[in-house]
């Protein structure tokens, strides 16, 4: 009968036999029909070739000494040869490549070596040995070119029969032993990478299913899943279901999960990954000995309960059919799409380097992550796998039961528990959408419930260690990482540890803002809109937003729709935190009850988070009056001053007065007198402007200007417009808030009329505009980053930022040479910082995951840019 | 910043030959970028006046200052408040009238006592007016205060913070001129320029005839010179500054308020309370069993730190600290320190309480001494959390205030440090204590140190908790 033999589609393929064995013949016959690649093939001829120009050294010399001689080169070059030989096959299995062996490899030592790199790159190596008769060589070698010698072919034919069966110990994956005739009448085929499939029409990820059928049931029929006539679960677009494992155990209907994912996949309409329960249960089938636990016991009972019902043969059936699919379950999947991988199925995780890829130490590591160990309570310490994941492709799996689906660099579990209570997640793909049914009821009934741990698991304290020598973060939105120096990371970790509301509240630190990169083009003002227009114009952006400034203290206010929603998302039952852009609570504890249970109660009442669908909302805005947060400051140093001003350019007026009375040409200093105390009593009705009367929360204002998040997603996608009316609706829901006024500008005419709008509204002091493009994350031509907004501050109410005098125009000419390219770095970066922070919030990372964006933000603020831009 | 010199009867006009200014003429100078005027309103026989002002740069002012990158360091009073900088910059101006070297002829007016006013201002100082009037009224002056308020409309403030002065009296111009170079920068505390021996001098030679005897001598002295070795100087050479002379003015004034250590009591047990609080820390470390490594968590300059070096049976002490302005001043702590036992190593290391750092984990003893009080009371219960749960030390000792005690302290305000976020009584620390010994294993036992009030207890209050005490809740 003819043997087909399979050769790896990447691994080693060492070819065993003496001279005259046939290999070249069988390689050369294998690249003509197009098995194989001539690339494919490393011999040791070549390379002895390559490295010593020599195709062959006889060893048959005449004379004592130059039979030593040659001897002595042949094994020189041999294994200067062989070394070359070796990293190219090293290299090749490190890239994956399928490599042919064409030497004789009769020595178990040399075999050793190609299944040692084929171990260390997890790849297979199999061996395919040629069993020819010693007559047949030495016939064949008499007739060769360079004819080894009788002695040689005899002695290697000796070698290759000793060592033959041994081969089969040698740990390889194949071991293939052709005859003559076999070699005639076998066929080679190259075999597809069996992790490797297509994405095709999309595929569905289900989180680990431990028999909880009915939940499985209908989390395929929300993802548009239907039977067919014969039962099985099809989609209509011809998606395929994915089940990173664990499909039995624990829950109520193991054998029937087993069933299911078994015809599901022989039916071409599902894929289901190796699993660590499933390997027990697998091994279990397979009769070896083990403990069933873990809730693997649920397994033998039913399979006992299906005997009794079904009867001994049928269940032994079942049993082999179960225990080959579970035996065979792939260790992972990889989904690619032309070619590129896109997303890989795991149970418990993997890394970079072993995807597409197979050994015993993979399918240990797929099966059951990364364990460093056990703990003191018998428990897996679990090393996180997923921080490292840098290479493209999604990573999806289960294995850990988490109360939310965690997103981290591209890796996404979700397994949300179900058999503990929790809810069984679908990933859908390409979407990346996530889908889940919540469980019907606790079935495990487990005393310390993995889904507890894992909820404070999430806002465990970070690691110092991670951040006090520097750190950098990778803000998706941001070309290039955000790099923190240590004196900075260290300044920013002492404002936390010192002042900072609890590291798991601070979601987002608000950017700084640049003013427009030029000064205005007009004598006599600093800034104007016409320059920050003409900034985005040139970058061409069509569509401006111009947003009235407020004047008070920045705040971010994160809202929850009950307290149980805010142990969900900070881990404590709260209505929600209101801090200041540092991360400071914003009101002592009092004043924040009272706002916060206002807005809740207004919000609530107007219907808002069943509106939006969502338990929560977090919102950047300033709150208003600036005494509210600023007294002592104002009080301290700006009233002081304008106090200062004034009594000092009085009296001088006053005496010039005199002066000039009694004769004295003082007119000059007079006029400049007069002009400095009009700028001194400006600049004290500026600084008195913001502020007002507040008691208890009766005049606090709150003006929200981004809806940055909703359950489950950011709003960075949606356009200022949309921020705009979002802080409308608020401000109609509730008398602390207040809406903020905007105009559009997109040609000539608006743009005038919003220059217009923003003389007036300067006029008597009020703060200015931000100037911002109409989508959130703007681009330019060339797809890098814009400024997120361009403040343009009006002329009065800068004076309490350069000083009452700042007009005069000795004091503009120096201020007008200001460069704002740091400060426009700065706000670049601490913008994607933001959406990046906010981001991770939103998909439940892990606290240290959220808070190295914080606290970076927070460090570039360390940095010392002119705090007057 | 402005002064103007007003002199009335005879001889009124020589004022403008003591002052070598024209009185018909336009005094208009730079002084490093900085305007300086001199004008006169009148200069009549028996009615003169001479005012002159400086009005400051106020970008040159700020710029090249390493306080530059502080919003607020950019609208100051500076260039507005009388001070040191006045008297730099007015200094050319009345150079001939402060040395008394004017015209021959007018020689004999030096010496003549005026009837004067001095009007200046404006005035920033903490000083109250009545502290104000101690500098000037032993003079011979009387005072008169304008004050000035701008007020935002959430407060009605009464505490003026710029002030206009007028001095009437009897003085030569020279003295009157001098004691006001002497005068304004002890009102106005700010310096702009490096402080030297030639501070000395300028005292020397400005006070000549008046400070010696002035009751406030001491104070105006130390404010002037502000460093100990400068005031040493001083002691070493004006046989004038006597004990009796370093009394301060009137009214209450703020001393120097230490923010550098973890307590700050406004009173003299203060310093021994600290000293107190570490050596109880110490004679519990020392009877404990287990003792090799200890944390001290919040370790500020390190002080306790190198007390629990002294222990026997110490070897290593993490000296953990969030500030870095703290880790410089340990840094030198410690290159000063000599350990008495020698062996144990002390190393500072860089953390705080609300991050988890595996360095801490599984230490014999842990420490926080006047730490918990500087956490907003909402996170403690976290912070304790990660030392018993995640660092679970064999033992672990807290000190922090007893709010009761505050009773017997005369403070102005409810807690005793600017930065404590809360003070607990001993009812609510004891059960606090109890809770997290409670959930987390441990056995606690409560104490006091320090001076023992039947009614209030002592002023600081400690636990001592040790591990496995307890049944796990």
């Amino acid at each position: 009968m003819a043997e087909c033999i399979s050769l790896p589609h990447a691994g080693i393929a060492l070819l065993v036999g003496a001279s005259g064995s046939g290999k070249s013949t069988l390689l050369a016959k294998l690249v003509a029909d197009g098995t194989l690649r001539p690339s494919e093939i490393v011999g040791s001829d070549q390379y002895r070739v390559a490295v010593a120009d020599v195709e062959h050294i006889g060893l048959d010399e005449n004379g004592r000494q130059q039979a030593q001689y040659a001897r002595d080169r042949y094994r020189r070059v041999t294994d200067e040869a062989f070394a070359v030989m070796g990293e190219i096959v090293r290299a090749r299995a490190a890239l994956d490549r399928l490599t042919v062996i064409d030497a004789t490899n009769l020595w178990p030592d040399d075999r050793a070596r190609f299944v040692r790199i084929a171990r260390d790159h997890h790849v297979p190596a199999v061996a395919i040995a040629l069993d020819v008769p010693l007559a047949t060589l030495l016939t064949r070698d008499a007739i060769r070119a360079y004819p080894r010698g009788k002695q040689r072919v005899r002695q290697q034919a000796e070698q290759f029969r000793r060592h033959l069966r041994s081969l089969k110990t040698e740990n390889f994956a194949a071991v293939h032993v052709l005859s003559e005739r076999d070699l005639n009448e076998c066929e080679f085929v190259r075999l597809c990478n069996p992790l490797v499939h297509e994405v095709s029409a999309g595929l569905d990820f289900i989180g680990d299913v431990h028999g909880c059928m009915n939940e499985w049931i209908e989390l395929l029929t929300r993802l548009g899943y239907a039977p067919d006539e014969s039962g099985v679960y099809r989609h209509p677009q011809g998606r395929r279901f994915v089940s990173v494992g664990d499909v039995m155990s624990r829950g109520p209907q193991s054998l029937l999960a087993m069933r299911f994912a078994l015809d599901h996949v022989e039916a071409d309409a599902a894929y289901m990954i190796d699993s660590n329960h499933g390997w027990k249960i697998a091994r279990w089938l397979d009769g070896r000995k083990v403990t069933l636990t873990h809730g693997d016991e649920k397994v033998a009972e039913e399979l006992e309960q299906y005997e009794r019902t079904h009867g001994r043969d049928e269940t032994e059936r079942l049993r082999t059919r179960l225990r080959d699919f579970l035996l065979t379950a792939p260790s992972h999947l990889v989904f690619t799409q032309n070619g590129w991988p896109q997303v890989v199925a795991v149970h418990a995780g993997i890394r970079d380097a072993y995807i597409g890829r197979n050994s015993d130490q993979i399918r240990d590591f797929c099966r059951y992550g990364d364990v460093a160990g056990m703990d003191e309570g018998g428990r897996p310490i679990r090393r996180d796998w997923f921080r490292e994941h840098a290479s493209p492709e999604w990573i999806v799996w289960g294995h850990d039961p988490r109360l939310e689906p965690l997103v981290v660099e591209r890796t996404v579990n979700i397994d949300q528990g179900v058999v503990f209570g929790g809810a069984l997640t679908a990933f859908r793909f390409p979407e990346r959408e996530l889908v889940s049914v919540k469980a019907h009821r606790d079935y495990a009934g487990v005393t310390e419930s993995p889904l507890s741990s894992g909820h404070t698991e999430r806002f465990r304290p970070p690691d110092v260690g991670r951040f006090v020598d520097g750190f950098q973060v990778d803000a998706s939105i941001h070309r290039g990482v955000v790099k923190i120096r240590p004196e900075h990371a260290r300044a920013a970790l002492e404002i936390v540890s010192r002042f900072a509301a609890p590291l798991e509240e601070m979601v987002y630190v608000p950017p700084t803002m640049s003013p427009s990169p030029e000064s205005s083009a007009l004598p006599g003002w600093l800034e104007h809109p016409r320059e920050a227009f003409r900034y985005y114009r040139e970058q061409g952006v069509t569509t401006l937003v111009v947003e009235e400034k407020h004047m008070g203290s920045r705040a971010v206010l994160l809202l929850f729709a009950d307290e149980e929603a805010g142990r969900r998302h900070v881990g404590r039952a709260t209505l929600g935190t209101i801090l200041t852009r540092t991360g400071r609570p914003f009101f002592a504890r009092e004043l924040r009850d009272q706002v916060l249970a206002r807005l809740h109660r207004d919000l609530t009442q107007a219907g808002y988070f069943a509106r939006h669908e969502s338990d929560l909302v977090l919102l950047d805005a300033e709150i208003m009056p600036w005494n509210l947060k600023a007294r002592d400051l104002i009080e301290r140093q700006y009233l002081h001053v304008a106090a200062m001003a004034q009594l000092d350019r009085e009296h001088r007026l006053a005496d010039l007065r005199r002066a000039h009375g009694a004769g004295l040409a003082v007119e000059a200093w007079t006029a400049e007198a007069q002009a400095q105390l009009d700028s001194a009593q400006a600049f004290s009705k500026v600084v008195q402007a913001y502020c007002w009367n507040t008691e208890g929360i009766r005049g606090i204002q709150i003006a929200p200007f981004h809806t940055l998040a909703l359950t489950g997603t950011t709003c960075f996608d949606r356009p200022h417009v949309w921020h705009m009316e979002q802080g409308r609706e608020l401000a109609e829901a509730s008398d602390l808030f207040v809406g903020t006024e905007y105009r559009i500008v997109t040609d000539e005419a608006s743009e005038e009329s919003a220059i217009r709008w923003w003389m007036e509204l300067t006029a008597d002091g009020h703060e200015g505009c931000v100037v911002k493009p109409d989508v959130f994350v703007p681009r330019g031509p060339k797809g890098g980053l814009l400024q997120p907004a361009i403040k343009v501050r009006g002329r009065e109410y800068l004076r309490i930022i350069y000083g009452m005098d700042y007009l005069e125009p000795e004091n503009l000419a120096r201020l007008r040479q200001r460069s704002v390219t740091r400060k426009q770095r700065h706000a670049l970066m601490e913008f994607a910082l933001g959406v990046e922070s906010v981001e991770r919030f939103v998909r439940g990372e892990p606290l240290e995951r959220m808070h190295e964006c914080v606290l970076a933000s927070l460090a570039l603020e360390a940095e010392p840019v002119d705090p007057r831009l | 910043m402005q002064l103007s010199i007003r002199v009335t009867g005879e001889g009124a006009d020589i004022l403008s030959f003591l002052l070598a200014k024209n009185p018909a003429n336009l005094y208009d100078r730079q002084e490093k970028g900085h305007r300086v005027r001199l004008f006169y309103t009148v200069c009549a026989p028996t009615e003169a006046e001479a005012v002159l002002y400086v009005t400051p740069d106020p970008i040159e002012l700020v710029t090249g200052s390493p306080d530059s990158y502080d919003i607020t360091h950019h609208i100051n009073d500076r260039q507005f408040a009388i001070s040191s900088l006045f008297c730099s910059f007015a200094r050319q101006a009345l150079a001939t009238a402060l040395s008394g070297r004017c015209q021959e002829d007018y020689r004999g007016w030096v010496n003549h006592p005026f009837d004067m006013t001095l009007s200046f201002g404006p005035v920033a100082s903490e000083l109250s007016d009545e502290g104000i009037a101690d500098l000037f009224y032993p003079l011979g002056y009387e005072i008169v205060c304008e004050r000035k308020v701008v007020s935002s409309a959430r407060t009605e403030r009464d505490d003026p913070t710029a002030r206009w002065l007028t001095l009437h009296g009897t003085a030569t111009v020279q003295r009157a001129l001098r004691q006001l170079f002497v005068l304004i920068p002890v009102m106005d505390d700010y310096r702009h320029h490096f402080l030297d021996e030639a501070e000395l001098e300028r005292l020397e030679r400005f006070g000549d005839g008046w400070l010696s005897e002035h009751p406030l001598r001491g104070f105006v002295v130390r404010r002037s010179l502000r460093f100990g070795d400068l005031i040493r100087l001083a002691r070493e050479r004006f046989q004038w500054l006597d004990e009796v002379s370093w009394s301060e003015p009137g009214a209450p004034w703020e001393g120097e308020r230490s923010f550098s250590d973890g307590d700050c009591m406004r009173s003299g047990p203060r310093i021994r309370l600290n000293d107190l609080r570490h050596e109880v820390i110490a004679q519990r470390v020392a009877e404990l069993p287990e003792r090799t490594v200890v944390v001290d968590m919040g370790a500020g300059e390190g002080k306790l730190s190198i007390r629990l070096g002294a222990i026997p049976g110490v070897r290593r002490i993490l000296a953990v600290e969030p500030s870095e302005a703290a880790h410089r001043r340990m840094a030198k702590r410690l290159d000063e320190a000599t350990l008495p036992s020698g062996d144990a190593d002390i190393a500072p290391i860089w953390g705080s309480l609300l991050y988890a750092d595996k360095r801490l984990a599984g230490a014999d003893v842990m420490i926080l001494c006047e730490v918990i009080e500087h956490i907003d009371e909402e996170r403690v219960e976290d912070a304790v959390h990660t030392v018993l749960g995640l660092y679970a030390p064999r033992a672990l000792i807290i000190t922090t205030p007893n709010r009761e005690w505050n009773a017997l302290y005369r403070m102005r305000t409810d807690l005793r440090h600017d930065d404590h976020r809360f003070e607990w009584t001993r009812d609510e620390f004891r059960m606090h204590c109890e809770r997290w010994a409670q959930r987390h294993g441990y056995a606690v036992t409560l104490e006091g140190v320090g001076e023992v009030s039947e009614q209030f207890g002592q002023p600081t209050q400690m636990a001592v908790f040790t591990r496995g005490g307890a049944p796990r809740g």
